[in-house]
């Protein structure tokens, strides 16, 4: 009897800790998949990056400390994910989405503004994977640029030339008008 | 000073401060090309903000939430720790045993005095009443005192709104939701009623209880804070 007590109590604890993280995680979730739309400009591919993500999150858990930011420990775990898939996929000589099929990520509007964002989507695809992120850290999901380095791992100046080379690229796809 | 790109766009991204921002700002001034640099950059930042910002407030895919929620490895996570805390106390002698069963037993005495005092009216038939009612009522979910006669595992909200709580108790697990005249029993699982103690061994839910849960939820399950809240309103919505 008393040997099930304790065991209650501490199962009690941690499913009470438990549910905050997943709360928590829940909340994340629209922007994660923002951030995977942008990265892998396929909206399957960005579910299974969510989705990896998620998971990974979960099995390790232990890395995070609560009371710190979820977000970026999440944004850094699904920006180091999409990397390792890219490069094996690079190794296998594949490339995941043909720049043409990246449209329509965000579309949710109609056939007028999925013309409209075809452009978008297109210019986004001919990005370098460094630039294209850079821009995804900032110019999308808000991030300063000290927090988008941090996610990263890189200097601040390097995310700051990055982006700025990214943004340029865009400026001239897009027009002027952007 | 030559005022560089990266300059120029960190300007217009509100990254610059002080002197830097000042000396950007003269030199705007100066050079309508700069000023329409800056307007290119944040231009092309609110059309990549309105490309992306459909699927904020697109449904998530079930299977996502559902990742995050059935949490198979959360679930095996907290049983382990669960398992191991159990031998660690097992092992380390009588002593902190009895420490953790005279708190079990202090806290079971704690609850049945709350439950004594505070006999819960029942809505009538179809409704929650007695020990199972006043759990509903007060208990934050995952923090039963041992030896309570009812756990709350869960609270969420349903589709109409109203406040649901899935529990585990001596007669079965079910899920009650909370209208105008009481908890209203919406499932009932019949449970462990032979063995005392069963049910309250069980640290993960039954899964017949947390498969209905996802079908009646419509958002993520409350949090402590939440469920406070909750309480201090009498789960009124």
């Amino acid at each position: 009897m008393k040997r099930l007590a304790s065991s209650v109590l501490s199962i009690g604890k941690a499913k009470t800790l438990s549910d905050r993280f997943e709360s928590e995680m829940l909340a994340l979730l629209p922007r994660l998949r923002r951030f995977a739309a942008g990265l892998a400009r396929d909206p399957a591919r960005a579910d299974d990056l969510c989705q990896m993500t998620v998971e990974r999150a979960l099995r390790s858990r232990d890395q995070w400390q609560a009371g710190t930011r979820m977000d970026s420990w999440m944004y850094r775990i699904m920006r180091n994910l999409w990397i390792d898939e890219t490069r094996a996929a690079s190794r296998r000589g594949q490339t995941f989405v043909d720049e043409e099929a990246g449209a329509a990520v965000g579309a949710d509007g109609g056939q007028e503004a999925r013309a409209m964002l075809t452009d978008v989507d297109r210019a986004m695809a001919r990005l370098p994977d460094d630039q294209r992120e850079a821009v995804l850290l900032v110019m999308v999901e808000g991030w300063s640029y000290k927090e988008a380095a941090d996610i990263v791992g890189c200097p601040v100046g390097t995310l700051n030339s990055r982006l700025v080379r990214g943004r340029d690229a865009l400026l001239a796809l897009l027009g002027e008008a952007a | 000073m030559t005022i560089t790109p990266e300059m120029i766009a960190a300007y217009a991204d509100g990254e610059l401060q002080g002197a830097e921002r000042d000396r950007v700002e003269q030199a705007l001034a100066r050079d309508p090309a700069l000023a329409r640099q800056v307007e290119a950059h944040r231009a092309l930042k609110a059309r990549l903000s309105a490309h992306f910002a459909p699927i904020l407030d697109a449904p998530l895919p079930e299977a996502l939430t559902r990742a995050v929620r059935a949490r198979p490895e959360a679930e095996v996570l907290s049983l382990d720790a669960a398992r191991k805390a159990r031998a660690a106390s097992a092992s380390s002698g009588t002593r902190s045993r009895w420490a953790w069963g005279a708190g079990a037993a202090l806290a079971a005495s704690l609850a049945l005095a709350v439950v004594v005092n505070r006999p819960a009216p029942s809505g009538g038939p179809g409704y929650a009443d007695g020990q199972l009612a006043a759990a509903l009522d007060t208990q934050l979910s995952g923090t039963p005192a041992a030896g309570a006669p009812v756990r709350v595992m869960l609270s969420f909200a349903n589709a109409k709104g109203d406040f649901c709580r899935g529990y585990s108790g001596q007669a079965g697990a079910g899920i009650a939701c909370r209208d105008a005249r009481g908890w209203r029993l919406e499932k009932a699982f019949g449970g462990s009623a032979g063995e005392e103690g069963v049910y309250r061994q069980a640290g993960s839910a039954d899964p017949r209880l947390m498969a209905a849960v996802q079908d009646m939820a419509s958002g993520s399950a409350l949090d402590a804070d939440a469920e406070k809240a909750a309480i201090a309103r009498h789960w009124k919505r």
